[in-house]
């Protein structure tokens, strides 16, 4: 591709000064997500590190309404502003769901489900950093195999799999489910508009690079998370009803490993006795790639 | 059975009030549950989240049918639990919707962080709540789930019949809105909920005059006019939202007792916060009660001219003015015996927390008296009970049926 001079974000839709750690996704996700939505739309966040980045009273990061809800409950409340706008004759108004890992995999998960069955008219955006990070980086069902995380110190690591949000949201059969990453910056942006323009629950997944929680250095967050995709650990997708779209097919092969090593929190994975663990969490990535691949070409059979 | 004869007076003071005629209303044989839906739809209500819970449930299927006929012009939606209702109730009033939904016993319980939400979000949110206990499984009429939320923020009204339950929702709104304050109005389980009972049901021109559609305040989510709710609050800034709400909540009396004496002027039924019944200067005993054991203990009253009956309507904010208001006149010599049909784990019962609260200083010698927990009938020969041994062999506090 053409490099390019032209900046991706033209008009800024959040203010300077946001109160994220260097590094974190959340900060640089927002910024882009909210230049594509625009100032007119009402941005439903239930507790996440994007509670305390979106800054203090008086204060809004962004320059559109914020609702700062209860944690479990973010897409029920979203189905409440939803409502009231629609019989307000405010039907184009974005209502945007901005919540973490934890707020969509373990406590909202219900009222997640209950939103995208119901087919509210809502967009969904999962900052997945694979902990509780504004608590301190506790486990969630979204921490991967492997990691260390304060509730599963280094004596105790976590020995689950995460769960596997994307399939069981596309079960919802919702008309657009998709992953996205801060280092395919165009591709994630291509992803929103198509999320803006599409009418009914829409969910988006995103990999958040978190310096702290996943003990990286604050420049090595676009790194990490560009291994992710090409190690197809957080592989690049698109669902469309129960049609698979893989957006990005790594060019060279590269293990799991490569994207592991840089990040402290699986740093004891590199001594002695943790081959099988690798192991492990590589053959679960290929297995993972390889179901995604017979989805997507059984997608296009039932299409065609 | 021994409640023969007050079953008998009940009849006739039915047969009184039945003679009273309404104008601009339509007599209807309605079940309390049905009583309060035909309240959320006269107030116009725009949007119904809605969860099933037993003894709560036909309120919502009436509201979901009501839509689906066409005669209601609102929202009604099947959510995932009583957290996501009260939830999505918290977004649609945020942006301005008039909202009701209803609850009981679990649902209630289960919304409690919503409810702290709700109320400090300053949502003028009206629900019904029919009251009944927690584990082990009871789905009868008990107060201790409205009762263990009376710190919430919301402030609560007891319905003594279907009539005032559907005469409160429409009160209800008006102050909610007034207040910016969320209104909880407590029915009794199958006492209320699933009995039927005659109500007059107003013309909704007459609804019109006494509550305006809702008005805008400006806080309501404009996205042409973006702001920022609910964020983190530094603590130098907090106490300014408590000290407000504590300074509204404190009007909440008073405008219950003003706004119940226009409804009275408009619809004919006058409302205060508490009611006295025979309460004179020498009247020996006082039995406080909520909801439908008011009208139980007004039959035996005939019998004890020397009892009087203080109802409390308003719970919270306890209505301490009016009840004050009221033993002024009284003898210091009167006892005061207050009936929980509640059990908040504790020695003494709701009532008595808020009575012994609102009485600190008096020297009124009060008695606690636990009754008809978990749906156990509270007939007037218990009332009778109550009072006999109140007078003869006193106890502080005493669980009435178990002796
Ligand atoms: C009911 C409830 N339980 C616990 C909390 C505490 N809490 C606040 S934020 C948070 C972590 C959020 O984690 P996640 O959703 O992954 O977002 P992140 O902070 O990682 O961006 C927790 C546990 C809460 N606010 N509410
Ligand atoms: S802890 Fe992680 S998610 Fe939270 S602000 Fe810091 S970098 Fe962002
Ligand atoms: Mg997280």
């Amino acid at each position: 591709m053409e490099p390019s001079n032209k900046f991706l974000i033209q008009e800024e839709e959040v203010y300077s000064g946001a109160l994220s750690c260097r590094g974190c996704g959340w900060a640089l996700l927002v910024r882009h997500l909210s230049s594509i939505l625009g100032k007119e739309t009402v941005y439903v966040v239930p507790a996440s590190c994007f509670s305390i980045i979106a800054g203090p009273y008086p204060m809004n990061e962004l320059r559109g309404t914020i609702v700062h809800t209860i944690f479990a409950a973010a897409p029920a409340t979203a189905t409440g502003i939803r409502t009231a706008l629609d019989r307000q004759g405010k039907k184009d108004v974005i209502v945007a769901v901005l919540a973490g890992d934890g707020g969509t995999f373990d406590i909202g998960f219900q009222s997640l489900s209950g939103a995208a069955t119901r087919g509210e008219n809502i967009l969904y955006v999962c900052n997945n950093n694979g902990a509780y990070m504004n608590t301190g980086i506790q486990t969630s069902t979204a921490t991967p195999y492997g990691a260390v995380t304060t509730t599963n110190p280094n004596s105790n690591i976590k020995k689950t799999w995460p769960k596997d949000l994307m399939g069981i949201i596309a079960a919802h059969n919702i008309p657009y489910a998709a992953t996205a990453s801060l280092a395919f910056m165009e591709d994630l942006r291509m992803k929103v508009k198509k999320a803006k323009e599409t009418e009914g629950f829409r969910l988006l997944m995103i990999d958040g690079p978190c310096p702290p929680g996943h003990k990286t250095e604050p420049d090595k967050s676009i790194y990490v998370a560009r291994q992710a995709v090409e190690s197809k650990l957080f592989p690049l997708y698109e669902v469309e009803h129960h049609n698979y779209r893989i957006n990005y097919f790594p060019s060279e092969y590269v293990p799991v490993k490569e994207c592991l090593r840089v990040q402290g929190r699986f740093k004891h994975l590199f001594k002695d006795d943790s081959e099988e663990i690798l192991n492990d969490i590589q053959q679960h990535t290929n297995d993972y790639w390889d179901r995604l691949r017979l989805l997507e070409s059984h997608s296009f059979q039932v299409k065609n | 059975m021994s409640n023969s004869s007050s079953i008998k007076n009940k009849v006739e003071k039915k047969k009184k009030q039945d003679a009273k005629q309404y104008n601009r209303h339509t007599l209807k044989i309605l079940k309390g549950n049905f009583a309060a839906a035909e309240g959320a739809k006269l107030c116009r209500t725009g949007f119904i989240p809605a969860y099933p819970i037993t003894p709560q449930t036909t309120i919502v299927e009436a509201l979901s049918d009501m839509v689906g006929r066409g005669e209601m012009d609102a929202t009604f939606i099947n959510m995932d639990s009583e957290h996501s209702v009260f939830a999505a109730a918290m977004g649609a009033s945020l942006a301005g919707e008039r909202v009701f939904t209803a609850t009981s016993g679990q649902g209630l319980f289960y919304a409690h962080e919503v409810l702290h939400a709700i109320a400090h979000f300053r949502l003028p949110i009206v629900i019904c709540n029919v009251g009944r206990p927690s584990i082990p499984w009871n789905i009868w009429s008990d107060q201790t789930d409205s009762l263990s939320q009376r710190d919430t923020g919301w402030v609560q009204f007891y319905g003594e019949s279907s009539q005032e339950v559907l005469d409160d929702i429409i009160q209800g709104y008006f102050i909610a809105e007034k207040l910016d304050l969320p209104v909880m109005i407590v029915l009794d389980a199958f006492y209320q909920s699933h009995t039927s009972e005659n109500v007059w049901v107003p013309d909704i021109n007459l609804i019109d005059e006494f509550l305006p559609a809702k008005e805008k305040t400006g806080s309501e989510i404009d996205v042409s006019n973006p702001k920022s709710y609910g964020g983190l609050i530094p603590t130098e800034h907090y106490e300014k939202f408590n000290i407000k709400f504590w300074q509204d909540i404190n009007k909440v009396e008073d405008l219950t007792n003003e706004i119940g004496k226009k409804f009275g002027d408009l619809f004919g039924r006058e409302y205060s916060a508490v009611e006295a019944v025979n309460i004179k200067p020498e009247t020996k005993m006082i039995l406080v009660t909520l909801s439908s054991i008011t009208t139980t203990a007004r039959g035996v009253l005939k019998q004890h001219p020397e009892v009087g009956l203080l109802k409390l309507r308003l719970f919270k904010p306890f209505p301490k003015k009016s009840v004050l208001k009221i033993l002024n006149h009284v003898s210091n010599n009167c006892i005061i015996v207050n009936i929980e049909r509640n059990f908040l784990g504790d020695n003494e019962g709701a009532i008595m927390h808020e009575m012994k609260r609102a009485l600190y200083g008096s020297s009124f010698k009060m008695y606690d008296v636990y009754t008809g927990l978990g749906g156990k009938d509270v007939p007037p020969s218990t009332i009778e009970k109550i009072i006999r041994k109140t007078f003869n062999a006193p106890e502080d506090v005493v669980w009435i049926d178990f002796e």
